[in-house]
């Protein structure tokens, strides 16, 4: 309660007066965080947008003499966009999210809720435990996974060969959703804990309130929690579709398991095919370049859609 | 805003014209910056006395090699840096080195990667450094590999002649023999199938184009060719199209599993008897030797079957150079260096007891650390067979500039076609069509066979 106060006498007169003449201090203080954003954000991403618009131009016999940089256009975009594999590595992205996305954010509320209700000393346990998986690298917990699904290895498959159900945890159909469990597994737990530290943000008056008022657990978590909890699930479903759409460790640590994993399984694996295996950087570019503008237009795109849904129910 | 997104047509059209505008108006092109290597070979002068620093990089641990050299060598001084396996980065280390202007002195360089370097003129113009005078210490397709344009550029190092590693016990058992044809090997899995209590002959495996292209390389095909300079991509061809049609019987019938070899699963098959046999390179001995302890004594070696009865006929799979990379300060030494590291016998039989694979040195086998009955081959010279598998391979195989594209995508084709989406055969046709792109994209000129 104290925290509301104070912050409404400071920032009201305050924040008045401060926006008509902008704070030295201020700029001083954004001023690393500025720097920081120029040289890992956009310079790389600026050079990323220059490279994808050359191309070598050779010269010599059979090509193999001297090449220079020449400008491409956008002859890069066109290439990769009318490779059929890169275009369906965003579709079976798309596919995945649509899945992943909803599976995984309603496994993080329901487990965010249920530590809500239970009693301290249990949920700092079980808070831990959840979050604990966050803590594995991706790549170990690819490994990790990957031994848990080949068969002959993996000691999950030979259980249920004995029981009689053969799932080849890695064939043509399986191996996305095989990679969903791993994503959910290692976030599920760390969008939980956004969840809880939001729930933990709702002034128990309001629990007191709704409990005089005589609603049910149920009722509270479904009528207080979660409209309370929004901002919460909208900044994880930001993060997953941004994650989603990066999905690059999982499937690379798959891969030499099963020859279902193509080398542009996910748009992000074939702009690293192209710049690692195949040594040809301008192309990755532009693929890397394509994958951010999507990834970019997903994610303001749900901003946009969430928040006009906000408004239009603040009314 | 829908109405005024242009659409995707539009664009493409826009930046196909304007790249035809742009590319007109020289003012606007990227200032000719070059691709690739920023720094060229120059020899620096030495004085008398001082010492010279090679740094050489490999993912092969030959550090006692090295080690011995520099013993052996007190003027020139090597530091071996180990780095990833192929194209697990290694390359990418190379080529992102070169375009930096600070590359290593030497690095090792797969066979089928050097047209790649020589794309990016990655590789110093060994003819400039008496390099010629080596040529008869090195098998004659060996040394093919790293000529270009009648000029050399790599020292050789390793191949990897194929054989058809077997297991004699599980055979005796099963009432097989070797089989010399491809006729009777199909015949053997049949067997495999019929005794074996869930064993198979062999597994296929979708994720090894380098060894299908060995397989085709035997039957007589040629993937990649050149006219006048232009590149022709031939892999959809009538002999690889009889190999694939081959393992597509096998797949389909059930003769084989269906499986990266190489991978814990396979490696599973391998230690509990589950596979009886593997065509694989002279290097496999290592890795049968490292992952199946238990099978020891039990393996054998014979030459590849044959499509036809009495042939003779071998293929390579893999194959290393030591590459004196553009950029270097000491060619000179660093030739002297690679020479040194392939051809002398005490550092030829350090390689080989770290697996580097098959000596590219003529004349080095007899008396090596290979030439010598194997307790894990059960006391069979088994290297004699990959003497003999040496010799018969056809030595005019060529490789694209593209390999790894190309082989990507070949490995994604047999993924989708085991998948039930397509044929074997039909892989090789995708393939073909991606080959021509992926040439065309490195701004060559390049063309189907067919």
């Amino acid at each position: 309660m104290s925290t509301t106060t104070s912050r409404r006498t400071t920032s009201a007169p305050g924040g008045s007066r401060r926006s008509a003449r902008p704070d030295r201090a201020a700029w001083g203080f954004l001023l690393p965080f500025v720097a920081l954003f120029l040289f890992t954000f956009v310079l790389p991403l600026g050079y990323a947008v220059y490279q994808s618009l050359l191309t070598p131009v050779r010269s010599g016999p059979l090509g193999l003499g001297p090449a220079t940089l020449g400008f491409a256009g956008l002859d890069n975009y066109a290439l990769a966009l009318q490779q059929s594999a890169f275009l369906e590595s965003f579709a079976r992205v798309l596919l995945f999210g649509l899945v992943q996305i909803p599976v995984m954010l309603l496994l993080s509320t329901a487990l965010a809720l249920a530590l809500d209700t239970l009693s301290h000393r249990w949920a700092g346990i079980l808070r831990a435990a959840y979050f604990l998986p966050y803590g594995v690298p991706g790549v170990i917990a690819s490994i990790l996974w990957g031994f848990l699904y080949v068969p002959g290895v993996s000691p999950i498959v030979d259980l249920l060969g004995k029981v009689g159900l053969a799932p080849d945890f890695l064939g043509y159909d399986n191996v996305l959703w095989s990679i969903a469990n791993i994503v959910i597994w290692e976030f599920a737990g760390y969008n939980m804990l956004v969840i809880v530290a939001q729930l933990k943000a709702i002034p128990q008056e309001l629990y007191e309130a709704a409990r005089i008022d005589g609603a049910s657990t149920w009722q509270t978590a479904v009528r207080i929690k979660l409209p309370l909890a929004r901002p919460a699930l909208v900044l994880t479903g930001v993060f997953s579709i941004i994650g989603t759409l990066q999905l690059f460790a999982e499937p690379l640590v798959i891969k030499p398991l099963t020859s279902t994993v193509t080398n542009s399984y996910t748009p992000n694996l074939s702009a690293y095919n192209e710049a690692f295996a195949n040594n040809n950087i301008y192309l990755a570019a532009a693929e890397s370049v394509i994958l951010a503008l999507v990834a970019s237009v997903l994610s303001f795109g749900f901003l946009s859609l969430v928040n006009r849904k906000e408004r239009r129910d603040a009314r | 805003m829908d109405t005024s997104a242009p659409s995707r047509r539009a664009v493409l059209r826009w930046g196909a014209g304007t790249a035809a505008a742009l590319a007109a108006a020289p003012a606007l092109t990227a200032c000719g910056e070059a691709v690739g290597a920023a720094r060229t070979t120059r020899q620096a002068p030495t004085r008398r006395g001082q010492k010279v620093k090679l740094v050489f990089w490999t993912w092969v641990p030959m550090q006692k090699t090295v080690d011995l050299w520099n013993r052996t060598h007190p003027d020139i001084q090597v530091e071996m840096q180990t780095i990833p396996a192929n194209v697990q980065g290694g390359y990418q280390k190379m080529h992102s080195s070169l375009t930096a202007g600070n590359p290593p002195d030497l690095a090792q360089v797969e066979y089928h990667e050097l047209p790649g370097f020589m794309l990016v003129n990655g590789l110093t113009n060994l003819s400039d450094y008496g390099a010629d005078e080596l040529r008869d210490s090195y098998v004659p397709w060996q040394w093919q590999q790293g000529v270009f344009d009648g000029k050399v550029y790599t020292v050789p190092q390793a191949s990897g002649p194929m054989g058809l590693f077997y297991r004699r016990d599980l055979f005796a058992k099963w009432g097989i023999e070797t089989p010399t044809t491809w006729a009777e090997f199909e015949q053997a899995a049949r067997v495999v199938k019929a005794r074996g209590n869930g064993a198979r002959l062999c597994a296929f495996a979708p994720n090894q184009p380098t060894w299908f292209a060995a397989m085709c390389w035997q039957r007589g095909a040629r993937w990649v060719r050149t006219e006048g300079d232009t590149w022709i991509a031939d892999m959809d061809n009538d002999l690889s199209r009889e190999v694939a049609d081959y393992w597509e019987r096998m797949v389909r019938d059930d003769l084989v599993f269906v499986e990266p070899d190489m991978s814990s699963a396979w490696y599973k098959h391998v230690q509990t008897g589950k596979i009886a046999a593997w065509v694989g390179p002279q290097w496999g001995d290592a890795l049968l030797r490292g992952n199946a302890p238990g099978t020891a004594g039990k393996w054998r070696v014979a030459l590849l079957p044959q499509w036809k009865a009495g042939q003779n006929a071998s293929a390579n799979w893999g194959g290393s150079s030591t590459a004196i990379l553009q950029g270097t300060r000491h060619p000179r030494e660093a030739l002297r260096f690679a020479h040194w590291i392939n051809t002398d016998r005490k550092a030829v039989d350090l390689n080989i007891s770290v697996g580097y694979g098959w000596p590219a040195a003529t004349g080095i086998f007899r008396g090596s650390a290979l030439d010598k009955p194997d307790p894990f081959f059960g006391g069979q010279r088994y290297n004699d067979v990959f003497t003999v598998s040496d010799r018969t391979i056809d030595t005019s195989w060529k490789w694209s500039p593209t390999t790894d594209a190309d082989f990507a995508q070949l490995q994604d084709a047999f993924g989708a076609s085991i998948a039930g989406d397509g044929s074997l055969a039909g892989s090789l046709a995708i393939a073909q069509k991606r080959t021509v792109d992926n040439l065309l994209a490195k701004g060559l000129k390049a063309r189907s066979a067919r």
